[in-house]
């Protein structure tokens, strides 16, 4: 069987806008979510995970045409793929290889869909922005902004969308259908999803708190993050730095059928995503060593989860942190900003600590770990779960 | 070691009658520039309650689905795989008008949860209660060659046997009018602007009802001068010309430098345009092959090649998206 290798990565997130940046963070136990700054909206009484650098900064970073019209998620995005590149040490016009770009994003555009609604309709000065407002038109200016990738994709399903293009990503390498594969996902902050959480009730208005007794809701976060895959054979493309030392040796999506916006309470689709995984990459329940939770921090997301975790794993169960107390809920996005943090935690040999955790939640038998700590890793598991019960969980190794 | 794939079964709502294959026979023309869907008779399939709380979409979607499974006789497929381009757009675009219109404090969480792109995938995996594979692809006009690709690789490998691929976009008057002024829909002479649900049930297994079997799903970004067709057996092409004299001419040059002197047909005439509209065009072809039989109104006239009158055995459906997108799925009667 093929060897999945991870030979680059690149992040932007509420706790900074590269990979270093990240790894501080984490290490320094150092949250990003706070008071909103960039997103124009009512719901000033929420804190969410922004990116923090505006649009303007983020186009002169990229030094593309101010008058392009381009999404918040879109600049995100590329950011994140331009380091990710440089990471693996691609040079853009090396070599004639194929190269896949799998975007996961759900609200593409919506920013500025948003803010020009009335414009498209009525006044006809934005009407550019109509054809950016797609999920595909999104990942189409990303890759465009490279101009090296041969096939792309864009996979929408909610908060496991980034994590089941890494999936699918793995099948077109397994299948030789690419050579190289970036994978993740972007989306930014919009008013629109702000809003639809809020009308279900699962915003918090205090700092999101992961599998504590006393959780109220999610922070919404934003960002975007890659992962550049190789099978192992294409080690060669890469420059003189030393080669990858991860993998991904696990991969696995289900479905919880239960409830469109609800997890069931016995977290089968977790349960059996978990499952799946670990029959996939040949591991036992006690070969992994972490476990990056979902942990949304709503009532109903973690107790799901944590009663999944414990129904897989017994008395065997790993440690679980959920990173989402740092990033805040990245939605589309969180599969490829916590693969990044799940291969840090790696390459780095810590755990990162679920932040803001005080009280045990009663119905489960286990406490998150609540502080950052080193220690020798092999395994780590991390999972997405999405709306309509899109459940997928990943591995990540030490070759 | 490769598995063979099978088309066993395809139910279809559109502009055509609904849940049949009638179209083949009795095409109904249209010369508007948008038209929605000819919907079924929900009463028949749906409490008061779920036909109300349900969007056309997801009611289409809901229905061409278990039709699909039924035809099939599976009942309990090991994948669900959706490809919409714009996802459930009508509950997106109320949430949308009231969020800009009326500010942010009087929303419905109804318009929001059936409003993403995967709660199609989700609700269909809920009704037919399958914990298996289920995903979604929303890459504009090719959004449902990713999905159907995905089930191919997953069926070729092993992985899975069965599954259940979808092509579903609903089209609003205002979000037409919209992507009228984007320059997609609407445009002088093309087709109308439709709407798409679609189901098929992909297995390795081939049954008495199979369709054809699915030879191969490729797809490319940008430049295709590199693709080389490794099969000579092609006796017709599915294209998806709509009328728009720009968009129409790159299948023409690309037909003619990539698989010279083969005959053209077209779908597009008879289901219109719309994001997920190629899934019409792997359904006509699916349905020749299984008939042996071409219908004029699938013949493109004044195409400078004349369809000679043999059997058809493989038909390659070529979709281009602003020529930036190019899928190839070949149907093959071999089987």
């Amino acid at each position: 069987m093929d060897k999945i290798i991870i030979s680059g990565m690149g992040i932007v997130s509420a706790i900074g806008n590269n990979v270093p940046e990240t790894l501080q963070s984490l290490r320094e136990n150092r949250s990003g979510i706070a008071p909103l700054r960039y997103l124009q909206t009512a719901h000033t009484e929420f804190p969410v995970g922004e990116v923090k650098m505006s649009n303007e900064e983020m186009i002169e970073s990229l030094q593309i045409p101010k008058n392009q019209p381009t999404a918040r998620t879109s600049l995100m995005g590329m950011l994140a793929v331009r380091e990710a590149l440089e990471n693996a040490g691609i040079k853009l016009n090396a070599f004639q290889k194929r190269v896949a770009f799998i975007n996961g994003t759900t609200v593409g555009g919506m920013d500025k869909s948003e803010q020009f609604y009335l414009d498209f309709i009525e006044n006809d000065t934005k009407n550019a922005y109509i054809s950016t407002h797609d999920c595909g038109a999104c990942t189409e200016m990303i890759a465009d902004y490279f101009g090296i990738f041969s096939q792309v994709d864009t996979i929408s399903t909610a908060c496991s969308s980034a994590a089941n293009a890494i999936l699918l990503g793995a099948e077109l390498l397994k299948s030789r259908r690419a050579d190289i594969v970036v994978a993740g996902g972007a989306e930014c902050i919009t008013k629109f999803h702000l809003n639809g959480f809020n009308t279900l009730k699962i915003l918090d208005t205090k700092p999101c708190r992961p599998f504590d007794a006393t959780r109220a809701g999610l922070n919404l976060g934003e960002g975007a993050a890659y992962i550049v895959m190789q099978r192992c054979e294409y080690r060669d493309v890469r420059d003189e730095r030393p080669q990858s030392q991860i993998c991904l040796s696990g991969y696995a999506n289900t479905c919880d059928a239960f409830h469109q916006t609800a997890s069931s309470p016995n977290g089968e689709g977790a349960y059996l995503a978990m499952k799946k995984v670990l029959e996939n990459a040949g591991l036992q329940p006690a070969d992994i060593d972490y476990i990056n939770a979902h942990g949304t921090g709503t009532g109903n997301n973690d107790l799901s989860e944590g009663a999944a975790i414990e129904r897989l794993f017994g008395t065997e169960k790993p440690p679980v942190s959920s990173t989402k107390s740092f990033t805040g809920h990245t939605t589309s996005a969180s599969g490829g900003v916590e693969a990044v943090i799940s291969i840090l935690a790696l390459q780095n040999n810590f755990l990162p600590a679920n932040l803001n955790f005080k009280n045990k939640i009663e119905e489960l038998n286990f406490e998150p770990i609540f502080k950052y700590s080193n220690i020798h890793i092999q395994n780590v598991l991390s999972n997405s779960f999405g709306f309509g019960g899109n459940d997928t969980s990943l591995i990540f190794s030490k070759i | 070691m490769n598995k063979n794939i099978y088309i066993n079964s395809i139910k279809q709502i559109s502009a055509q009658p609904p849940l049949t294959d009638e179209w083949f026979d009795n095409p109904v023309f249209y010369n508007e520039q948008y038209i929605r869907a000819t919907d079924a008779d929900y009463k028949q399939y749906f409490s008061p309650l779920e036909a109300r709380r349900l969007g056309k979409i997801l009611k289409r979607a809901l229905l061409t689905s278990r039709e699909a499974m039924q035809e099939s006789g599976v009942q309990n497929p090991d994948a669900i795989i959706t490809g919409t381009g714009l996802g459930c757009i009508e509950n997106t675009e109320i949430f949308l008008d009231k969020l800009v219109r009326e500010g942010e404090e009087l929303l419905n969480p109804t318009h929001f949860m059936n409003s993403t792109h995967n709660t199609i995938s989700s609700l269909v995996a809920i009704d037919a209660k399958c914990h298996g594979y289920n995903s979604t692809y929303a890459h504009k006009g090719i959004s449902f060659e990713c999905a159907l690709q995905d089930a191919f690789l997953q069926m070729q490998s092993g992985k899975i046997g069965t599954a259940l691929v979808g092509a579903h976009d609903e089209m609003t008057p205002a979000y037409f009018t919209l992507l009228k002024k984007a320059g997609y829909l609407g445009v002088e002479n093309q087709v109308f602007a439709g709407e798409t649900a679609l189901a098929m049930m992909l297995s390795t297994e081939k049954t008495e009802k199979s369709l054809c079997k699915i030879e191969n799903v490729e797809k490319f970004y940008g430049d295709i001068s590199q693709y080389a067709i490794r099969d000579t057996q092609i006796d017709h092409i599915m294209v998806g010309v709509n009328g728009n004299a720009a968009t129409d001419k790159i299948y023409y040059e690309n037909c003619k430098k990539l698989f010279p002197n083969i005959p053209l047909l077209q779908y597009k005439n008879i289901f219109g345009e719309s994001y997920t509209a190629p899934a019409f065009g792997v359904y006509a072809a699916a349905l020749c092959l299984k008939k042996e039989k071409i219908p004029n109104q699938l013949r493109i006239k004044n195409y400078e090649l004349r369809i000679e009158e043999k059997k058809t055995n493989k038909i390659l459906i070529y979709n281009h998206f602003e020529n930036k997108n190019h899928t190839f799925v070949l149907l093959s009667h071999n089987f």
